[in-house]
């Protein structure tokens, strides 16, 4: 065997998976503080000599981004908050409970997280119209449907490595069981549910169709359809596109930063039971 | 896990069965949700006691817009009228108007529309009749464009009053072009085999990269562009075949097929481009004189089997809560008034037709009373004229885009073509 | 029994109740409201089917215009005609109008002027009469010689009586078999399951060796790993626009260095010919994906017993052999919900396409979703376009159940 040349390989595998992820980042921020003059053609591809500016940055925030951007955190708070709340009493109930047609409800929530998101679009749309919800936060009520199913995934794994001793001992002591699970089970399960809060928020704050379809007032806008309108108007000014990349990059790399260890095990619990 | 899921879908099935005998009943549109009241975004605080009036109009890139709604704004007592700028590609635009017009939402009181949508809008019941209107105003169809009122008559009635028509030209480098060859293209007696030879020989002078630059992106506008090359589509091969003549021969950027009218404005105003198709508001451009080509450089042409016919009206919705106020501001932009700034502020061609006398408006725009632009006025084709227009004109775009491209035969793209328009 | 006791009972009923709520009103009941749309030819932008119709409705409030609207046109003829025959004429066709209108009153709309009313049989049939003889009345009017404004305007406006009348728009199975002879939705088909096919297997590979790598210790792993979940965790839109950027034909980067080397013949057609826009698409999603995939089967690989590796090397197992013994079996259930998740996903593929390409060159990279958006939402044809999204729902259903043959597993991880 060939260590050292293994090592080498190695590192350079990585080195260069490590340029690819980096490297778009990379060039869109870079390009977001160049003069809009200097992207156009093939200026763009040359950073010598290059002159920094924070002028789409300050155009940009002309434009209803900065709203864009409060709407999605409203929205994907609000939808984080019920969700892991209502995913945490149903994936308990599956993890330690028993109750008829339990094995239904699984079947259930897992089919309805593999269709596509299409099939619920049209009746959704139709029902927030006669109700006058479109435009609204009312939004986040579709949204568990993306977000629900793995929730619940998740978080039957974690109510599942609970140890069962801690319940059996609190029901001796007369304990109900809704009571251990506020009183005993949701503080120790805290972990478990944070991460799942956090897939929920991403996911929500990611949600592309129902914002697209639902709320098309300017106004009432997510960043995510906001931004790719950005592009469709007379001229692509990529400087204000790459400068609301950016922006809107950001807050998603807080949270990968701060929370990186709970998003792993969200993403490998969601999909693995045991 | 079978068993269950049949019983799912027998539930399901049946469930949606019984339920198919309801008759919704569309409400009539009450005081928006609870949500609705307060959009997040607020501007400058205004005076209370106005009525906000919502215009949904496309981006403005001349100063006309937002002088009429200050002009409107400053002379109305009772309303206060809020532009929302929609996005400038017409056909997301359309899906968006769309969008909340079928939702049956008083979101926009007044709407701008491309020439082609008013048929589908008005025949949905999205938009409001407005006959009525135009004779408490004393105002008959005749004193407006005939070609935007025509698009927004459905079913014998009128829905729209124009904001302003448009149709396509050619812009070419007066500069470049020799007099003699000015005189021809003015003169609108030319086939465009004469202006593939024309677009050889002056390629590179001056500077230029490009002979020609049009709409070839596939959108709406490669449509109003088929439309001139085929001669309202009566020659669909031989319109198709220049299109790709010219790519072949280089005259064209490279992305041409990406091009929208702001590239085509782009190449033209930075001096990239000898021809230009595009629309009059390039003129409002060149006016400004903030670009490299200066209007002295630029003369105009018809094109040589005609311009396509087209520009915006407005209408009122249907479901406006502000219905008295729209009519307001509806008749005010059509109107002398709205009409007048649109044309001295932004080159636009006046809607009504008494206008186009006005020494003002001609002495603002050098336009109307150049030779090359009036042959063009005078020699105009239409867009078919059909009630799901939007699939019609998808279907061209993509047979049209998929031979320009290079991925289908010629034989493919005009039976899709024909297929689209005989449907 | 008291309630707390009865609540402990049923702990696991309450505890499920607001979940089952939501499934139901969110997930199911939608899905039942798209099955039942496609039964019906129903257009938004179409006055007379932008509902579900079993019954024969009245538009009551176009019905209510036109008859304002004749009586407007025909108060402007009552201006020029000279005859007394005409006149006559006229206001006969007037007193009618408002007999019609008295008749809706009465008899369909008693209360209020709503804008859809059902009616019976008997009560459509006469409103049919009526406004036939209206019609016909103003047909009669119009071969009179006499000066009127405009006849074909007048005729026009009172076809629309005909509008008025709404019938059943149940058609049965006919949006299935439509779609089925759609050529569009045999093209959108089939780039979808290219698209698939290619890109899951390339981001499996992919996947597969980096989570090898991860497996290992190394210096900087966990930074590695951060930056694994960047790709994953931005909105597709934001990572679309960035690739939208790189691939642009004046400025792109990328599309620059793959014409450098030869993969395109110039950057300006990067997104401009069929073959590059789905290469530029799948390298886009491969990039966003692939580090998700790595960490799924990174998961597995790390509840694979370390003793099983050591035993095996005591062994004399090269690692190659390892990993076709010990790994790849092992790694069969990661693998498979990890295949699964990722090809459902990119199966409904939407938003990625719409800000990237937006289904061009030529709608060659057009999915099926965004084809089906595009029925629903730009042409309003919401009965069809639900027939298409249950037949891709179906083309789901045979992918699930593929994989689950193809690989022999669980879904539902019961070991037998």
């Amino acid at each position: 065997m060939n260590r050292a040349k293994t090592s080498t390989l190695f590192k350079i595998v990585i080195v260069l998976y490590l340029f690819i992820i980096i490297f778009p980042f990379f060039w869109v921020a870079v390009t977001s503080l160049r003069p809009e003059a200097e992207i156009w053609g093939s200026g763009a591809l040359q950073l010598k000599g290059a002159a920094f500016t924070t002028e789409n940055y300050k155009l940009l925030f002309k434009t209803p981004v900065l709203n864009s951007l409060k709407n999605s955190l409203i929205i994907s708070t609000i939808t984080t908050i019920y969700v892991t709340f209502v995913a945490s009493l149903c994936a308990y109930a599956i993890a330690r409970l028993d109750f008829k047609f339990k094995k239904l409800l699984t079947v259930i929530v897992l089919v309805t997280s593999m269709f596509p998101q299409m099939i619920v679009i049209g009746p959704i749309y139709r029902v927030f119209v006669q109700l006058g919800w479109t435009n609204s936060y009312y939004i986040s009520l579709p949204y568990s449907n993306i977000t629900l199913p793995v929730a619940i995934f998740i978080l039957i794994t974690h109510f599942s490595q609970i140890p069962k001793e801690m319940e059996e001992s609190a029901t001796m002591d007369g304990s109900s069981k809704i009571n251990t699970f506020f009183k005993i089970i949701l503080p120790l399960a805290a972990p478990g549910i944070f991460t799942a809060a956090i897939i929920i928020f991403i996911g929500a704050w990611n949600e592309f169709l129902l914002s697209l379809t639902l709320n098309t007032n300017e106004a009432w806008r997510t960043a995510t359809v906001n931004i790719s309108f950005l592009r469709g108007q007379f001229e692509i000014f990529w400087g204000q596109v790459t400068a609301a990349t950016v922006v809107v990059t950001i807050p998603t790399l807080i949270i990968v930063i701060l929370f990186q260890k709970q998003i792993v095990s969200g993403i490998t619990s969601g999909a693995l039971k045991e | 896990m079978k068993k269950f899921l049949i019983v799912l879908l027998i539930v399901a099935l049946l469930m949606g069965f019984t339920a198919c005998t309801q008759t919704e009943v569309p409400e009539e549109p009450e005081a928006p949700a609870v949500a609705d009241e307060t959009p997040p975004e607020e501007e400058e605080p205004k005076p209370a006691e106005k009525t906000i009036i919502n215009f949904a109009v496309q981006a403005d890139s001349t100063p006309a817009l937002e002088k009429i709604v200050q002009a409107f704004n400053e002379q109305s007592e009772t309303y206060e009228v809020k532009a929302t700028i929609m996005t400038n590609d017409s056909g997301q635009m359309h899906d968006q108007l769309l969008n909340s017009l079928s939702s049956k939402s008083g979101e926009y009181d007044v709407i701008s529309m491309d020439v082609v949508w008013a048929g589908e809008f008005a025949g949905a019941g999205y938009l409001e009749p407005i006959d009525q209107l135009m004779m408490d105003k004393g105002w008959k169809p005749t004193d407006f464009n005939a070609g935007s009122m025509d698009s927004g008559k459905y079913k014998g009635k009128n829905y729209v009053l124009p904001y302003f028509p448009d149709l396509g030209l050619l812009y070419f480098r007066s500069d470049i072009v020799s007099a003699e060859d000015v005189a021809i293209l003015q003169s609108g007696e030319y086939t465009f085999d004469d202006l593939i030879a024309m677009g050889e020989k002056y390629q590179g002078e001056k500077e230029t990269k490009y002979a020609f630059v049009y709409q070839s992106k596939q959108y709406e506008g490669l449509v109003c562009n088929l439309n001139e090359f085929t001669g309202n589509w009566t020659d669909i091969e031989g319109g198709l075949n220049v299109l790709k003549q010219m790519m072949d021969k280089g005259l064209t950027p490279e992305d041409i097929l990406n091009y929208t009218e702001g590239e085509t404005a782009n190449a033209l105003l930075n001096g990239e481009a000898v021809f230009a198709r595009n629309w009059p508001y390039v003129n409002g451009m060149l006016q400004s004189g903030e670009y490299d080509v200066k209007v002295d450089q630029v003369g105009y042409a018809p094109m040589p089997k005609g311009g396509t016919v087209g520009g915006w009206i407005l209408g009122i919705n249907a479901n406006s809560q502000n219905s008295d106020g729209a009519k307001e501001f509806l008749t005010f932009v059509a109107g002398p008034g709205g009409q007048k700034i649109n044309a001295t502020e932004g080159s636009y061609l006046p809607g009504l037709n008494a206008l186009l006398d006005d020494d003002e408006v001609l002495a603002s725009n050098q336009l109307l009373t150049d030779e090359g632009f009036q042959n063009a006025l005078a020699n105009t084709t239409s867009r078919p004229v059909v009630p799901n227009y939007s699939e019609v004109s998808d279907q061209i775009q993509i047979s049209a885009h998929q031979y320009l491209s290079g991925n289908s035969s010629i034989e493919d793209a005009v039976a899709g073509i024909e297929a689209a328009l005989a449907e | 029994m008291k309630l707390s006791k009865w609540a402990d009972k049923n702990a696991g009923y309450i505890l499920i109740l607001p979940a089952v709520i939501i499934i139901v009103l969110f997930s199911i009941a939608p899905i039942i409201g798209t099955l039942r749309y496609a039964f019906f030819d129903m257009q938004l932008n179409n006055q007379a089917k932008n509902d579900m119709y079993f019954e024969s409705n009245i538009n009551v409030a176009l019905n209510q215009e036109t008859i304002t609207y004749l009586n407007y046109y025909l108060d402007i003829d009552m201006d020029s005609v000279q005859n007394k025959d005409t006149i006559a004429k006229i206001d006969e066709i007037k007193k009618d109008l408002r007999e019609l209108e008295l008749f809706i009153a009465e008899k369909i709309a008693s209360s209020d002027l709503r804008a859809i009313v059902q009616v019976g049989q008997a009560e459509q049939n006469a409103l049919l009469e009526r406004q036939q003889s209206i019609v016909n009345k103003l047909d009669e009017l119009y071969s009179m010689d006499d000066e009127f404004y405009s006849p074909e305007d007048t005729m026009a406006v009172a076809s629309e009586f005909e509008t008025s009348i709404i019938e059943s728009n149940f058609s049965g199975v006919d949006n299935f078999t439509k779609v089925l002879k759609d050529e569009r939705v045999h093209s959108t088909l089939t780039f979808t399951l290219i698209f698939t096919v290619i890109s899951v297997f390339a981001e499996l590979i992919f996947g597969l060796a980096l989570a090898l790598i991860m497996n290992k210790p190394f210096k900087g792993r966990s930074l590695v790993r951060t930056f694994s979940l960047i790709p994953w965790a931005i909105p597709t839109s934001v990572a679309a626009l960035i690739w939208s950027y790189l691939y642009n034909g004046s400025s792109g980067i990328v599309s620059h260095i793959f014409t450098t080397i030869g993969l395109i013949n110039s950057p300006a057609s990067m997104l401009n010919s069929a073959q590059n826009a789905l290469g530029g698409i799948i390298i886009a999603d491969v990039w966003k994906t692939t580090p998700y995939m790595a960490l799924l089967l990174l998961g597995g690989l790390q509840v694979i017993p370390n003793s099983l590796y050591e035993s095996s090397a005591l062994e004399g197992a090269r690692s190659w052999q390892q990993f076709r013994y010990i790994t790849l079996p092992l790694l069969k259930p990661s693998i498979f919900v990890a295949l699964l998740f990722r090809t459902l996903d990119a199966f409904r593929i939407l938003d990625l396409i719409y800000v990237l390409t937006g289904g061009g060159p030529g709608g060659s990279t057009e999915s099926i979703s965004l084809y089906a958006y595009k029925v629903m939402f730009s042409q309003t044809r919401f009965g069809y376009g639900s027939a298409i999204v249950l037949i891709m729902a179906l083309v789901v259903g045979i992918i699930t159940f593929i994989y689950i043959k193809a690989l022999n597993v669980d879904l539902l991880g019961e070991k037998r």
